[in-house]
């Protein structure tokens, strides 16, 4: 942990020199940009709430990426199951008459169930057919976006709206403010413990990350490997739904057209950044979304485009994948060579 | 086949070969050589001996220009060089046959052997046939090699395929061999034929650097001798008057009892039996389909009995250890442990009745990434109900942590914490934790493939001791395993595969090495 904690901030460092040297070479002032990027994002109390609110959707995605790609799956389907899960919220939201202790958490495990079933889907056809998931879940995130567009202009479409959008859902499913902060903090705080608790306690768990290292191993200590597939793309859609619930719920209250957009994709790089760790999809949601929220503000007072926010993630995805391997191993040589200047009789390791 | 013994002169003498002061540090932490100075004199048999991790092939590979040293030089002939890859190596006269043979199946022997390096005529850049026929055979006169140029690769022995990757080299005109444990692969019969061919290769000129975990052999075959332990030198002796006990000695720095200790103990009642095990694996690329089954094995292993599975590798072995686990499905046949059918039982209903020791630590037996209290608990997880809480749902930490400490006391396992990578352990240790995770599960029948392979002396002693408890407390032990010594030292039965089929079953005291081998290698006892 605190040797990926290392490596990690050597490569954001250093990606944001080169970041630096990109404004330098466009004549802008770096300096300036950066401290309108921090002040715009985490600077005062409310741009803490925006950052932490961005961060949601970004650190399920990843969540959901991050326990997939640790477990084995190859579940490219955040996009879809965000879809899906927005829209079950949606429609609960819309039709359900329950008071708000109810609605709420109804919503919210129909967001999962959303994510879940688009997910299941993929693991469906891998079990009956042994289609792959990796390019099941990415052309299900095709149909996704086209299917719920579909039914953004048509059924569930607003009649007073000037663009694709289904009504307000009902105020007793709206996620409360909790002063400056969103509830919905509460929700991921929840999802990520759970997470960690079956990751680290649940036995189901344990087969789920030594399948993911090792599947031939599991599978002759006696792990279903079959069923924890399914399992694991179950819930792996469940978070990435939940993330498309809790944006309606939390933010515009209806499905808009283009909802999340990004969101998907972003938890997808934030898993590999983090090299699918918990702690740290946690800690890369929330520095990548500070960089999204700053942009905005970096914009007003800077002259540098908010798009710049892209090369600068960009660089930082390819610096810290790129550096951490070879940093990891330098590390190791010096403290190799520190224990063999200690301890020179020290038994190789066969 | 004879042949004139015509010394070919190497066309690139290399003079003397010296290693100074080589020094590798292998993230994380491995210091697997340290300070190593040894000199190779041209012409020579060097056998380079030691345990395992005793750093003999990185040792070779560091020569080879496969790794880089992190301090130290390479010299030949007075000169330092410094090689960025193998075909720098081959470029300066030095070649080397890893353990995996690497031929293509589909092409003759002297294509093989020309591949890379083709003769070419004509203004398109053609293969000429007839000279690089002509090139290769001159080759194997000139080095009395027993090979037809002629023969499909695929169709040839073990021992065969391995002159070609030999032969592969001489062509390249390399003057020095390094072998990496080339009878690994052999069965008994062919290990003479090769030191043979070792012979007249030096004879030809040829220097050859040999890496062996076999006294045996280093001492019939071998000039010098070059002792490695845990990364340093250790001696470099002639090996003329160097004793058994005393090369031993040098490598584990100890005592090494080589005398079976199988005390007689009458078995129980049968607790395994396969009948007529049939196993049709898919068949894969070129090679034949019916050496890639298994055909009617039927096997019996009682109580406090060791059963020994001989046979050289790829006879069957793999899909037997395959059908018992429910890796392959059974075409045909019956399993049993104590009368319960497993045939196509599932992997975890298998695992209540038997223990699997892995001849692949880091594909099948751990997985080396994961923290050696997670390898610890491997079906554990699911059949002892002393971790799990909750009716298995949950794992029970403290339970975990004492049951890795009960572990790491009963098999003796040197560990720095219970959460570092499985990886950081050392080959012996490794084993001490898989062995010691599966015969925690105390089951009555206990699959064990190639327990000991590439395990240092002093482990697989350790193992052995445990295998010979496993008969003392009454447990049915099936031993696969293409070391014929140890199968000799412990078992008590030995069943001898080819092709697939169980060609004899014989008890251990009534048979020989040389009868067992033969069977290995022919499928049938040796006539008279």
């Amino acid at each position: 942990m605190p040797r990926s904690f290392l490596t990690a901030l050597a490569g954001i460092l250093a990606a944001l020199l080169i970041g630096a040297g990109v404004m330098l070479a466009q004549g802008y002032n770096p300096a300036a940009t950066y401290a309108a990027l921090f002040e715009f994002s985490l600077g005062d109390v409310d741009s803490l709430a925006t950052t932490l609110k961005n961060a949601i959707p970004l650190i399920l995605t990843g969540l959901s990426a991050s326990v997939a790609f640790a477990s084995g799956p190859v579940n490219l389907g955040q996009p879809g199951q965000l879809l899906f899960g927005a829209l079950l919220a949606t429609l609960g939201g819309l039709y359900l008459p329950l008071p708000a202790p109810l609605l709420i958490p109804s919503l919210l495990a129909l967001a999962m169930l959303g994510g879940a079933l688009w997910a299941g889907l993929a693991a469906l056809l891998r079990r009956a057919f042994d289609m792959s998931e990796f390019i099941v879940t990415l052309m299900l995130n095709s149909i996704a976006d086209l299917f719920t567009f579909w039914a953004i202009t048509g059924p569930l479409a607003d009649p007073d709206a000037f663009s694709p959008m289904t009504p307000a859902i009902q105020p007793a499913g709206w996620l409360p403010e909790w002063g400056e902060f969103s509830s919905a903090l509460l929700v991921l705080a929840l999802a990520a413990a759970g997470i960690w608790f079956v990751f680290q306690r649940w036995t189901a768990g344990y087969e789920w990350r030594l399948t993911g290292q090792n599947a031939l191993f599991a599978r002759l200590g006696g792990c279903n490997i079959s069923r924890n597939f399914v399992a694991v793309m179950l819930t792996t859609g469940a978070l990435a739904g939940l993330a498309g619930g809790l944006v309606v719920m939390a933010g515009p209250h209806r499905f808009l057209k283009g909802l999340g957009a990004n969101y998907a994709w972003d938890g997808v790089m934030i898993a590999v950044v983090a090299n699918n760790s918990l702690p740290g999809t946690l800690l890369y949601g929330l520095f990548f979304s500070a960089l999204q929220t700053g942009a905005l503000g970096m914009e007003l007072i800077t002259a540098v485009p908010s798009e710049f926010i892209q090369v600068l993630q960009a660089v930082i995805v390819l610096v810290v994948v790129a550096s951490r391997g070879r940093l990891s191993e330098w590390l190791d040589v010096w403290a190799a060579r520190r224990r063999a200047r200690v301890k020179p009789l020290a038994p190789a390791p066969d | 086949m004879t042949v004139a013994q015509r010394p070919a002169a190497p066309s690139r003498a290399t003079g003397l070969i010296e290693l100074r002061h080589i020094t590798k540090v292998f993230p994380p932490n491995t210091l697997a050589l340290d300070d190593v100075s040894v000199t190779f004199q041209p012409g020579e048999i060097h056998a380079l001996v030691g345990e395992n991790g005793a750093g003999k092939s990185t040792l070779m590979k560091v020569l080879y220009g496969l790794e880089a040293a992190t301090a130290g030089e390479v010299r030949l002939g007075g000169r330092p060089v410094r090689f960025r890859g193998p075909g720098d190596a081959i470029a300066r006269g030095l070649g080397m046959v890893h353990q995996e043979i690497l031929l293509v199946d589909e092409y003759t022997v002297w294509e093989n052997v020309v591949l890379g390096a083709e003769p070419v005529a004509g203004p398109l850049g053609q293969l000429n046939t007839t000279l690089a026929l002509r090139a290769v055979q001159a080759k194997i006169a000139a080095f009395g090699l027993d090979l037809d140029p002629a023969a499909r690769a695929g169709d040839l022995s073990v021992a065969a395929r391995q002159k070609v990757e030999i032969l592969k080299l001489l062509y390249r005109d390399v003057s020095v061999l390094i072998l990496d444990e080339p009878t690994a692969v052999l069965a008994p019969q062919e290990v003479p034929q090769l030191f043979a061919e070792l012979r007249r290769l030096r004879a030809g000129g040829q220097t050859i650097l040999f890496i062996s975990h076999h006294l045996d052999e280093v001492l019939t075959l071998c000039d010098q001798v070059t002792v490695l332990r845990r990364g340093r030198h250790v001696a470099t002796r002639a090996a003329a008057g160097l004793g058994k006990p005393e090369l031993a000695r040098l490598m584990v720095g100890r005592d090494v009892v080589f005398t079976s200790r199988r005390s007689p103990h009458p078995p129980g009642g049968v607790v395994f039996s396969a009948d007529a095990l049939t196993v049709r694996a898919p068949s894969a690329g070129g090679r034949a389909a019916g050496r890639e089954r298994l055909r009617d094995v039927s096997l019996s292993v009682r109580a406090g009995e060791i059963v020994g599975v001989a046979g050289v590798e790829g006879n069957g072995q793999f899909e037997l250890v395959g059908a018992l686990m429910g890796l392959l499905p059974a075409a045909a046949g019956r399993v049993r442990v104590n009368g319960r059918d497993l045939t196509h039982a599932s992997i975890l209903e298998r695992r209540r009745h038997l223990a699997f020791v892995a001849q692949d630590r880091g594909r099948m037996g751990a997985s080396l990434a994961a923290p050696i209290r997670d390898n610890a608990i491997m079906t554990h997880h699911r059949l002892n109900p002393a971790l799990t809480a909750w009716r298995g749902w949950l794992l029970r930490p403290a339970a975990v942590g004492r049951f890795v400490d009960e572990l790491r006391e009963r098999y003796a396992v040197t560990m720095r914490a219970a959460g570092a990578p499985f990886r950081s352990l050392s080959g012996g240790n490794q084993q001490k934790v898989i062995l010691g995770r599966e015969l925690l599960l105390d089951r009555p029948f206990i699959l064990l493939d190639q327990p000991t392979r590439g395990l240092d002396v002093g482990s697989t002693e350790y193992v052995h001791d445990q295998i010979l408890q496993l008969r003392a407390r009454d447990r049915a032990v099936l031993l696969v395993s293409a070391d014929l010594e140890e199968l000799f030292r412990l078992a008590d039965r030995i069943a001898v595969m080819h092709r697939g089929r169980i060609v004899a079953d014989l008890p251990t005291d009534e048979t020989t090495l040389a009868a067992v081998g033969y069977l290995m290698l022919e499928g049938r006892p040796a006539a008279g």
